[in-house]
């Protein structure tokens, strides 16, 4: 059952109040809380009992499938993987996340492995938040990977965030694009006090008029730290581009390395970086419409991070 | 309802004047009534935006004094300057990522009352259903950036209104009804400075005050300011010009 924290970090990861309706799979401390499958989406254990396996029946339309994870055991660093096989034609929502609570001097962590297949046309959303909370003072670490193909016309928008709390991130995504295919990704990550994150981006655009546009939005306040690397690399007439912004408040600090690899001459990649503190005429704007310094930074720093 | 007492902002100078301190704004004196409309024009670099980004709060004044409503806001921060009932709409208005235009107006109006927005939006003429909920980014027009910043100093309910260049990037068949719309906006309790070059503003002004160097070169009446106008080139660069035999001055 569903203690009143576990209902807390269920909210704040998959905006959960209740059991959700349709199919959803909730795992607690490394092991499976409740599951509830739909008529076109089955939810399996795989055969290594690592993790779960989603099955999207082709041409399902506005279905949508929960699959939190929650932790507080302590001492626990739970690893999973999972797939998603998303049939032809179907349109779906898949929210994922992590919350970990820690209430006592013991790590705490876990390693989502996500692999999507997104089958010829079918369109895949794919929410995933990480947050950490607790009292104790045990590293909680968070190392999402995700791994996506996407078949002819098919499209997959991603948003990844990491809020708070996560003290250690190493975070990987892999695509690989098919002809026609459309890949959205927005990665958010906000990093304080002595916390580190590193986000590893590899994409490469295979087939012909595919398109793939990676944002990605960091926030380091204290003497936290994160680490971008961003590779498009376009093997058809394609085309690609990376947006990475980064805002750094206190004594953050920020490394950003975005690379673009054309191996086709009909290939268009381009990418925006900026890495620095909030602008100025930003704040003075915000301050002439009567919020004092501090509102102003929140204000700005909540916009970026939406 | 606004009174400035020998006010001068000073820059450390550069190379080219030895070093010296420069008066950017170079002691003025003005007593700005309330309900009236003012606009202050004058040539490029002479500090009519300095001069307005003073009264804001958003540089700090050198020497001399502030009266706002016969309270000294000199040493006011731009926040509570704002609080205080002064609204302030940029030249080159700040551009964000994610936040809307409903979002500014929530701040400014302290609400998030739908019809109260679609009822400011609608003053401004601008398509509240387009706009709203645009963020705003650098993908928004120059002009289109200067209506929601318009739209923003409206919505504040300003006792004193001003604006900088708001003609700026707007399309020329706007300038007419948006000098109607600050025309309009004025009340008796509303005291509103516009910095301008235009001739659509200066028509519609009660007061014309003209800058050069730092100091009021004139206040008063269209008719007498326009002899002087024409005298003071518009033009930063008119101690050094050698007027008409200058290839490529437009003037």
């Amino acid at each position: 059952m569903l203690d009143a924290l576990d209902k807390k970090l269920l909210k704040t990861v998959a905006d959960l109040e209740v059991l959700p309706k349709g199919a959803f799979n909730i795992r607690k401390n490394g092991k499976l809380l409740q599951r509830q499958v739909s008529a076109n989406i089955n939810i399996e254990t795989n055969a290594e009992g690592t993790g779960i396996i989603v099955t999207i029946k082709p041409g399902t339309k506005n279905e949508s499938v929960h699959i939190p994870v929650i932790l507080s055991q302590a001492g626990l660093f739970d690893v999973v993987y999972n797939s998603f096989i998303i049939g032809e034609g179907a349109e779906v929502t898949i929210i994922a996340g992590c919350g970990i609570h820690c209430g006592s001097s013991e790590p705490e962590g876990h390693a989502g492995i996500h692999d999507f297949q997104v089958g010829k046309k079918a369109k895949v959303t794919y929410v995933e938040k990480h947050f950490a909370m607790g009292e104790g003072r045990g590293r909680r670490t968070l190392n999402p990977t995700t791994k996506v193909f996407l078949d002819e016309g098919a499209t997959a928008e991603m948003e990844l965030t990491q809020i708070s709390g996560v003290d250690e991130a190493d975070r990987l995504n892999e695509a690989t694009l098919g002809p026609g295919s459309l890949l959205l990704i927005t990665e958010r990550v906000l990093t304080e006090g002595e916390q580190r994150a590193a986000s590893t981006n590899n994409i490469i655009l295979q087939g012909s008029g595919s398109r793939a546009n990676m944002i990605s939005r960091s926030v380091m306040k204290g003497n936290s730290k994160q680490i971008f690397h961003a590779s498009m690399e376009a093997r058809a007439k394609c085309f690609g581009h990376i947006e990475c912004d980064a805002i750094i408040m206190d004594n953050g600090t920020n490394e950003t390395m975005p690379a673009l690899k054309a191996l086709h001459p009909d290939a268009e990649l381009t990418h925006e970086a900026s890495i620095g503190k909030i602008a100025n005429d930003q704040l003075t704007k915000l301050m002439s419409l009567g919020l004092t310094y501090d509102e102003a930074v929140n204000r700005i720093i909540q916009g970026f991070l939406k | 309802m606004l009174e400035l007492k020998k006010l001068y902002f000073t820059v450390q100078g550069s190379g080219d004047d030895n070093g010296a301190p420069r008066n950017i704004i170079d002691g003025i004196d003005f007593y700005f009534e309330k309900g009236k409309f003012y606009v202050i024009t004058g040539p490029n670099g002479s500090g009519k935006t300095t001069l307005a980004k003073l009264i804001m709060g958003i540089n700090p004044i050198s020497s001399g004094s502030i009266f706002f409503e016969g309270k000294d806001i000199s040493g006011l921060s731009i926040t509570e300057r704002a609080k205080a009932g002064i609204a302030y709409s940029f030249q080159q208005p700040a551009r964000f990522k994610g936040i809307t235009f409903r979002d500014l107006l929530s701040i400014v109006t302290g609400t998030d009352d739908e019809k109260k927005f679609l009822e400011t939006v609608g003053r401004v003429g601008i398509c509240p259903l387009s706009f709203l909920d645009k963020e705003i980014d650098a993908t928004l027009s120059g002009g289109e950036i200067k209506k929601i910043e318009l739209a923003t100093t409206i919505a504040a309910n300003p006792k004193l209104a001003i604006y900088d260049e708001p003609d700026t990037g707007i399309d020329l068949w706007t300038i007419g009804p948006m000098v109607s719309l600050l025309k309009k906006e004025l009340t008796e309790k509303t005291t509103t400075i516009v910095v301008s070059h235009n001739k659509a503003f200066l028509d519609v002004a009660d007061v014309i005050i003209i800058i050069d160097k730092g100091r009021i070169a004139y206040t008063g009446d269209l008719e007498k300011a326009l002899p002087l106008l024409t005298d003071l080139s518009i033009c930063a660069y008119h101690h050094k010009c050698e007027g008409d035999q200058d290839a490529g001055c437009l003037r």
